[in-house]
């Protein structure tokens, strides 16, 4: 019977090894999250014993790093300003509500305005929205795309037919152009960068498809 | 907004207290009664300035809108001084006008009080007569403006001469504060000074 055994073998070695890997994965992804729960108390720990020993210093500036700029309080629905200055929200809006022609920033009066600041999120802040009725909300975040590399990667093969048909619809001239050149290869139409490779035998074959179709369309004009 | 103009009084004053005990000679703020809106402040005059050694007291009213609008600081001690008026106390000072910004506090006011103190801008005067004569005649402007702090702000080392003059116009009958007022605009002519209080 080890014909029996030999085919359920790796069978068993197929399925139990993914199924532990799965659970693995699932152990190792509880565990991160563990980690990461550990080191964010423990940041919060050590940050409660930096402002501890900033208390002790007798500096008297115990959680100003997070202290609204005009109520002196610890930020509520906080924004920062370009220039980097942290505010409660309501209080930016009345403070340039209040001098509606000159916005400046209360701390560095560089240039500032409701649209220019952005919210800050901590976690779990958006359980502690309190209803604000005359104040409008804070401005959303920018969500700005991600920058792309360069503005040729959309070329590749076939772009030589693209370019042509491009060329009859919009521009007869490029057209005739590319008749004429044809008889050197159709490679240099339309991609000056491109450096001189051997004609691909693919993209010779499509020209030249679009060039009779391009010739068939000339005399069904001119016959029309 | 008068709980935000409260509470942060309230801190304000905390913070100046704490600052107190660890610089010497710092500006001072205190409550003038229980409703925050009423205060007084007090500023020791800057070193190698005819103020040096006094010690001037000042009035803030704090509006309702604080931090969003300025408070009223006002001198209560009379001094000589181009930007202050000798006979109300009036500040002239940007940041307590249009350049002022909520982010500021009742310290940082005092202190730039204090910076004025020690550069005069006779140009944006509040005492035109002050500026005048500040800018025609530095020498009269630094010993009334000595004069004036060692009558009204406590400061020692008076100039026995000026001193004098006051007295011999004051056995005349005017009053000392009148007389003091009349010879500081006169760059301290005891018989031009004369002149004006009986105009």
């Amino acid at each position: 019977m080890p014909d029996v055994k030999t085919p359920s073998g790796p069978e068993n070695m197929d399925s139990d090894p993914n199924s532990d890997g799965l659970k693995h994965r699932a152990h190792a992804n509880s565990t991160d999250a563990d980690e990461a729960s550990k080191d964010s108390e423990n940041a919060g720990a050590t940050g409660g014993t930096a402002t501890d020993s900033a208390e002790k210093d007798g500096a008297g500036s115990q959680e100003s790093l997070f202290e609204c700029n005009i109520c002196l309080d610890t930020a509520r629905d906080a924004v920062v300003s370009r220039c980097g200055h942290l505010f409660c929200w309501p209080c930016l809006y009345q403070w340039l509500e209040t001098r509606p022609n000159r916005q400046t920033c209360p701390v560095c009066k560089a240039g500032i305005s409701k649209e220019s600041v952005t919210p800050l999120y901590g976690r779990g802040s958006t359980k502690q929205q309190d209803p604000r009725d005359k104040i409008p909300q804070r401005p959303p975040g920018e969500r700005p795309e991600p920058e792309t590399q360069g503005p040729f990667q959309g070329f590749g093969f076939g772009d030589g037919g693209f370019q042509m048909s491009f060329g009859i619809g919009a521009f007869p001239f490029g057209f005739f152009a590319s008749t004429f050149n044809l008889g050197e290869g159709g490679r240099f139409m339309g991609h000056p960068h491109r450096p001189q490779v051997p004609p691909n035998p693919d993209e010779q074959f499509l020209s030249k498809v679009f060039l009779w179709v391009a010739v068939l369309f000339v005399i069904w004009l001119l016959i029309a | 907004m008068a709980t935000i103009a409260a509470s942060r009084i309230k801190r304000e004053l905390k913070e100046v207290k704490a600052d107190a005990e660890l610089i010497k000679d710092d500006v001072s703020v205190e409550l003038m009664d229980n409703s925050y809106l009423a205060l007084t402040g007090e500023i020791p005059g800057p070193k190698d300035t005819p103020y040096e050694g006094g010690t001037f007291h000042l009035k803030i009213i704090i509006p309702e809108t604080y931090p969003f609008n300025p408070p009223q600081v006002s001198f209560t001690t009379k001094i000589w001084h181009p930007n202050i008026s000798s006979v109300t106390g009036a500040i002239c000072l940007d940041i307590l006008k249009d350049q002022w910004a909520a982010a500021m506090t009742l310290r940082t006011v005092l202190l730039s009080v204090q910076a004025l103190l020690s550069l005069p801008e006779p140009d944006d005067p509040q005492d035109a007569v002050v500026a005048q004569q500040y800018k025609e005649n530095q020498d009269a402007y630094r010993r009334t403006a000595r004069h004036w702090a060692c009558a009204y702000a406590g400061a020692k080392s008076s100039s026995r001469e000026l001193d004098e003059k006051v007295e011999r116009i004051t056995e005349m009958g005017f009053n000392e504060s009148d007389a003091r007022d009349a010879l500081s605009s006169t760059d301290w002519d005891v018989g031009r000074a004369v002149e004006k209080l009986m105009s």
